[in-house]
């Protein structure tokens, strides 16, 4: 007979930082929740709390590292509840304003680069403005680094759909 | 004879310290030509003609001195053959050493404007010791002849050395200060045919991080290698971002409407996650599956009955992926009930399989 060993799981890999976070919010939610809750506006909130859940430790796995997570982290921080953490956010605000000031000074100046040099410039004007509005914090980058975040971008994503497929199919019967 | 004309005339325009020397080699016709040589950088403006003929007049007034008592007053032809060789030939090497160290610094300098100053530095010495074989062609013309030709080629050589160096170079410095700003970068060398201004190499060099950036991409996206063409893949990868963002949208409305009749111990969760987790990875059949029906309908509020049409189908496709020793769990657990009893034997269940 064959001897089933499952592989060991790197701890500090981007899917389980993911699945670890995820999974701790998921729990506290579910522990919020009151008993008598199929009607769709309470899943729809549910739905919202566990879409935020799941881009909050996807950015939290990824800390600062990347320009994304960091504007994604913003993102969920000032968007829901502006009465508290306003310092935080103010911090967070101005550290982010500053970056995109200084990005958009790349901007400017790659802008017109990008347009002049050959078929590839005027190409990937019309495609790049799609991809900065997908890509959390993509409006103030130039393309090279644009396409760098995306590429981490989709594959955070593809991990974050596979973690969470796993715990939806673990689930649901 | 003419170089007796030529004679008075440097004659007149030497000073009185050389004028003793002039008096004591009249006999030899070269030394006139000599002195004019020496003089007529004098009236030229170019510096570094200057500079050249800085060496071969010293010589040749040491040369002078040196020959001047044993030999030369005792004048025969083969005595005027060795001096005149021995005379030719450090001047020919004072010139080529020069030659060759301005072409040096050429080299070392930057920019276009080096290339005319080795072809004027080239131009000046070849007249120079162009004038010497021609005084003497009169006495010793087949000495001099293939002195002349070696010399025109050394001179060409070294024109053309210095020509395709300065190219070298250009590229050479372009690279280097390429270097300098970005050491972990890529080198760029200036292909044949392409434009090697400074803009052009740094335009080249973008792009080709770009493209090296977006054969990355076409790789993560799956599909993406057929296609050819940066906007298609482009298209294609933000079609497939997208469809990316839209299924954790799915997956979170499923886990918020699945969820209320789920309370799990939070420790076998894990454990089981993270066996569960490394066994299978997401196969790409599964998203074309999904993404037709994600095109159904475009309302939200639809989707809650789509999704129960989904859980049946979930586990058909879903347990394609899932390694073979998970399905026989998940298949005890279809009878699934909140109860804590049914929450043990699952979770005792995932624990022995890990």
């Amino acid at each position: 007979m064959n001897k089933y060993n499952p592989p060991r799981m790197n701890p500090s890999s981007l899917r389980s930082r993911f699945a670890t976070r995820f999974l701790r919010t998921l729990s506290k939610i579910n522990a919020q929740k009151p008993t008598s809750s199929s009607s769709p506006t309470e899943i729809f909130r549910r739905y919202r709390r566990i879409k935020a859940a799941a881009d909050k430790s996807m950015a939290y796995s990824v800390r600062s590292r990347r320009t994304w997570s960091r504007a994604m982290l913003w993102k969920l921080r000032t968007r829901p509840c502006g009465r508290r953490s306003v310092k935080t956010s103010t911090i967070i605000k101005s550290r982010e304003a500053r970056k995109t000031r200084h990005e958009k000074q790349n901007k400017n100046t790659t802008t017109t680069t990008t347009t002049t040099t050959g078929e590839d410039g005027v190409v990937f004007g019309v495609e790049a403005d799609e991809l900065r509005e997908l890509v959390p914090g993509g409006e103030a980058m130039d393309l090279y680094n644009l396409l760098d975040e995306t590429a981490h971008y989709i594959k955070c994503l593809t991990t974050q759909v596979q973690v969470m497929k796993k715990i939806a199919d673990f689930y649901s019967p | 004879m003419e170089s007796n004309a030529g004679t008075t005339e440097p004659r007149s325009n030497l000073t009185a310290s050389d004028g003793a020397q002039v008096t004591a080699l009249e006999s030899l016709h070269f030394t006139d030509e000599i002195h004019r040589l020496i003089s007529a950088p004098v009236t030229d403006s170019s510096t570094s003609f200057m500079a050249l003929l800085e060496l071969p007049p010293p010589q040749a007034v040491e040369l002078l001195h040196s020959s001047d008592s044993p030999k030369l007053l005792a004048t025969s032809s083969p005595n005027v053959e060795d001096f005149k060789g021995s005379f030719h030939f450090p001047s020919n090497t004072g010139l080529i050493e020069r030659d060759a160290r301005f072409s040096g610094e050429a080299n070392n300098s930057n920019g276009k404007r080096n290339s005319p100053e080795p072809k004027d530095l080239s131009a000046n010495p070849e007249k120079a010791v162009k004038s010497e074989p021609a005084e003497t062609e009169s006495s010793q013309p087949l000495v001099s002849d293939p002195a002349l030709e070696k010399r025109s080629i050394k001179r060409k050589d070294r024109e053309n050395k210095v020509k395709g160096s300065t190219k070298k170079s250009k590229t050479a410095a372009n690279e280097s200060s390429e270097d300098a700003e970005k050491l972990p970068y890529v080198h760029v060398r200036a292909r044949r045919g392409q434009a090697t201004d400074s803009h052009s190499l740094a335009e080249r060099a973008r792009r080709e991080k770009i493209n090296a950036r977006m054969k990355l991409l076409q790789e993560l996206v799956p599909g993406c290698n057929k296609i050819s063409g940066t906007a298609l893949v482009l298209d294609e990868i933000i079609n497939h971002a997208q469809s990316l963002q839209q299924q954790v949208e799915f997956l979170s409305m499923r886990l918020a409407a699945v969820n209320p009749r789920i309370d799990v111990n939070l420790d076998s969760i894990l454990t089981s996650e993270s066996g569960s987790l490394m066994d299978s990875n997401l196969p790409s059949l599964v998203m074309p599956v999904m993404w037709p029906e994600v095109q159904g309908n475009g309302h939200r509020q639809q989707y809650l009955h789509q999704w129960h049409v989904d859980a049946l189908h979930q586990p058909v496709w879903g347990r394609e992926e899932v390694c073979n020793n998970y399905i026989t769990p998940e298949n005890s657990l279809l009878t699934y009930d909140s109860s804590t009893n049914s929450e043990t034997l699952h979770a005792n269940q995932l624990k022995m399989e890990l």
